[in-house]
């Protein structure tokens, strides 16, 4: 017999862990769809944050116009990111533009901490809290709305990669750009679109981590994306779908570990745990090894 | 070719990007080395016995600049002060600074300078603890009093007989945390901890537990978390499940954080803090889930405070923005030496003698009363202070016991 206390963890885990998997729903799209190397990923979430932090600011707090800006501003960084990191070096080995992107985070971090300044920036009331319970569990609006968002996104994402015409042109790019070429698709456009997508899901979970968090400051993706390149790691790096679950079991077990011992071994709960699984599985939850969809 | 070009140009622009980028991580720093503020003992005449001289070790520059030079201008506004109302015993006060940009090694080597300079009779500083740390031996060996305004480090003030601070330590200020401000204001029979695990965090937490043991406290939770924490959630259904009746936390800049979440996850216990200090900040970060936090802090400076006005309103013409209790310390450690000076009277103003009236000194200035325990270091009174409708407000007033 489950207590309340051990449910309201689960409930707290499960919503911890779709907040990784939304950071790691656009890596995984970057890293395992696109097949490019990155470490600009935290940075754009933050981005994504003060994007709809000005908005919110300026024109009220309306969710879509929030969710708007900060998807255009991040689809923008995406493009620049393409531009200065990825474009001149596609037929060079990878570490180079992998190389770029760590200076470009980096960067990005100090062009924010001047121009947004290093203090924290409240983000208060943009969804009006209310809490539902549902018998024992006890769930917030603010959670709800991030686990339909991770959910909804990552059906969107599987269904544009495998079902529509520029999804299979973005797979194949990624699987033998040579050959893409040869069959008359623009494999320059194709990347950077696919980048700007991964992107753009970052922006969107910075605003909610924004919201659910109420604060945002420019360093704030730096953790929240190692937890992410966790997720994706365990989904294989490949896949979707199952990087978001990575995600969510990587908050679960994190949660279930704190509420049997400390908060201060939260990372030696998930770290651990991807470690034992990778040592066991070393393809994460994908059946195949390391290859591209 | 025209690739490599462009390869080259992208090149060249992240490479400039980036220099800059750092370059202006530093610049707001160094923007002002500062003058020495001898003129302070000019702007008063009056019938003078000559001048005494104070050195000052600051960091004016680097990380810490934003304090070093408050120090430089809270103690040219205590130095005015009190020349302008006749000086101490009729000597005018004067004070050399002298920059230590944070570095215990330049630091040492300013103390060592002061030290060899006889007209020099204390020295006011530093900064950090670290940086008193490393001048403490040599005030020790040259036999020249070391105030710093803020060292907080237990370890500190015992160094030398010569080595004071007037910023309190949490071996001080924990325990009537738990006793007077838990026990007694708040009035709560159990109470939840959460802690920052840090030194700062781990000690601050022992005294704590230390004073509610004392009242007879009953303390249901006590956990730690990492400083770059984000999600408390689970931290709070766990003191949520304890059924205390209030919340303390010790930590800055995580407090806003962990108030949002405690409210939004529906749970309304109250709510005492210790360690943020009542900044501005907080208040902007927790919006309305701020009202009803006790919190206490050491000073309460702003324009609205009759107390504080005065000084807020110098300090803001000469360094264009508001000070913090930083800058307070710093005008204290004058007026305390300028009293231990007056309780010399008559006898020779030697750097001894300064050592032996500071023990004793009391100041009861406009926050509060400052002396020393018998190592040197800081006793501070404290403020409680509560937060209604966005805004603090002062509940208890200095000497709450």
């Amino acid at each position: 017999m489950l207590s309340q206390y051990m449910i309201n963890q689960l409930v707290n885990g499960l919503c911890q862990g779709f907040i990784y998997a939304l950071i790691a729903l656009g890596f995984a799209v970057i890293v395992g769809i696109v097949g490019l190397a990155t470490f600009t990923h935290g940075e754009i979430i933050m981005i994504g944050a003060y994007a709809s932090y000005y908005i919110f600011s300026a024109c009220g707090n309306n969710l879509f116009l929030g969710l708007f800006a900060s998807f255009c501003a991040s689809w923008l960084v995406g493009i620049l990111v393409y531009k200065l990191c990825y474009e001149q070096f596609l037929n060079v080995p990878e570490h180079i533009s992998l190389i770029c992107t760590i200076g470009f985070s980096m960067l990005l971090k100090n062009l924010a901490q001047i121009f947004f300044g290093t203090e924290k920036k409240p983000m208060l009331d943009i969804i009006d809290n209310r809490i539902y319970s549902l018998g024992p569990v006890e769930i917030s609006k603010v959670q709800i709305v991030i686990m339909v968002t991770v959910l909804a996104l990552s059906a969107l994402m599987m269904m544009i990669f495998n079902w529509t015409k520029w999804g299979v042109a973005l797979r194949s790019v990624s699987q033998n750009r040579e050959a893409a070429a040869l069959v008359g698709i623009n494999v320059k456009q194709t990347i950077m679109v696919g980048n700007c997508i991964g992107c753009a899901m970052a922006g969107v979970a910075g605003m909610l981590i924004g919201i659910y968090y109420q604060a945002i400051y420019p360093t704030m993706g730096a953790t929240l994306s190692m937890k992410a390149f966790a997720a994706a790691t365990l989904g294989g790096l490949t896949s979707v779908p199952l990087s978001a679950l990575g995600g969510g079991i990587l908050g679960l077990i994190e949660n279930l570990g704190i509420s049997i011992s400390s908060a201060s071994f939260r990372d030696v709960f998930s770290f651990g745990f991807l470690i034992i699984i990778l040592i066991f599985k070393p393809t994460g939850f994908v059946k195949r090894k390391g290859v591209r969809p | 070719m025209k690739n490599r070009v462009i390869q080259k140009v992208a090149a060249l622009f992240l490479a400039s990007g980036m220099v800059m980028s750092l370059a202006a991580c530093n610049s707001s720093a160094d923007s002002s080395a500062a003058p020495s503020s001898s003129e302070a003992a000019a702007s008063a005449g009056g019938t003078s016995k000559g001048t005494i001289k104070f050195g000052l070790i600051a960091p004016l520059t680097g990380v810490h600049a934003e304090y070093g030079q408050g120090f430089q201008t809270a103690t040219k506004i205590a130095a005015d002060e009190i020349n302008a109302a006749g000086g101490v015993n009729g000597y005018q006060i004067e004070i050399e600074v002298q920059d230590s940009a944070a570095d215990p090694k330049t630091s040492a080597d300013i103390a060592t300078q002061f030290c060899e300079d006889d007209d020099i009779k204390a020295i006011i500083g530093d900064f950090t603890s670290s940086c008193c740390m490393a001048d403490a031996p040599i005030v020790d060996q040259y036999q020249c009093v070391l105030l710093s305004p803020t060292a907080s480090n237990p370890d500190y003030a015992p160094m030398s007989d010569y080595c004071f601070s007037v910023m309190y330590n949490q071996a001080n200020m924990a325990p009537w945390v738990g006793k007077s401000v838990i026990g007694k204001y708040m009035g709560v029979k159990s109470v939840a901890v959460m802690y920052l695990n840090t030194d700062w965090g781990i000690s601050t937490n022992q005294y704590l537990l230390q004073g509610l043991s004392e009242a007879g406290i009953q303390v249901l939770a006590d956990e730690a978390y990492e400083e770059k924490e984000t999600d408390f959630s689970s931290i709070i259904a766990k003191l949520k499940a304890s059924n205390a009746e209030a919340v303390c936390i010790l930590d800055q800049g995580n407090v806003p954080t962990i108030i949002n979440q405690i409210k939004t996850s529906g749970w309304g216990p109250k709510l005492v803090t210790q360690g943020p200090g009542a900044s501005q900040q907080m208040l902007d970060l927790c919006g309305k889930n701020a009202e009803g936090l006790v919190i206490t802090d050491s000073s309460y400076i702003t324009e609205d405070n009759p107390k504080t006005k005065d000084f807020y309103d110098k300090f803001y013409a000469m360094n264009q923005c508001a000070p913090t209790d930083h800058s307070l310390c710093a005008y204290n450690c004058v007026e305390m030496l300028a009293s231990a000076i007056e309780s010399i009277g008559d006898g020779d103003i030697t750097r001894e003698a300064i050592k032996d009236a500071l023990k004793t000194t009391t100041y009861d200035g406009m926050a509060g009363t400052v002396k020393f325990d018998e190592n040197g270091g800081g006793v501070r009174q404290f403020l409680i202070l509560g937060v209604k409708d966005g805004k603090y407000v002062v509940d208890e007033d200095y000497g709450y016991e």
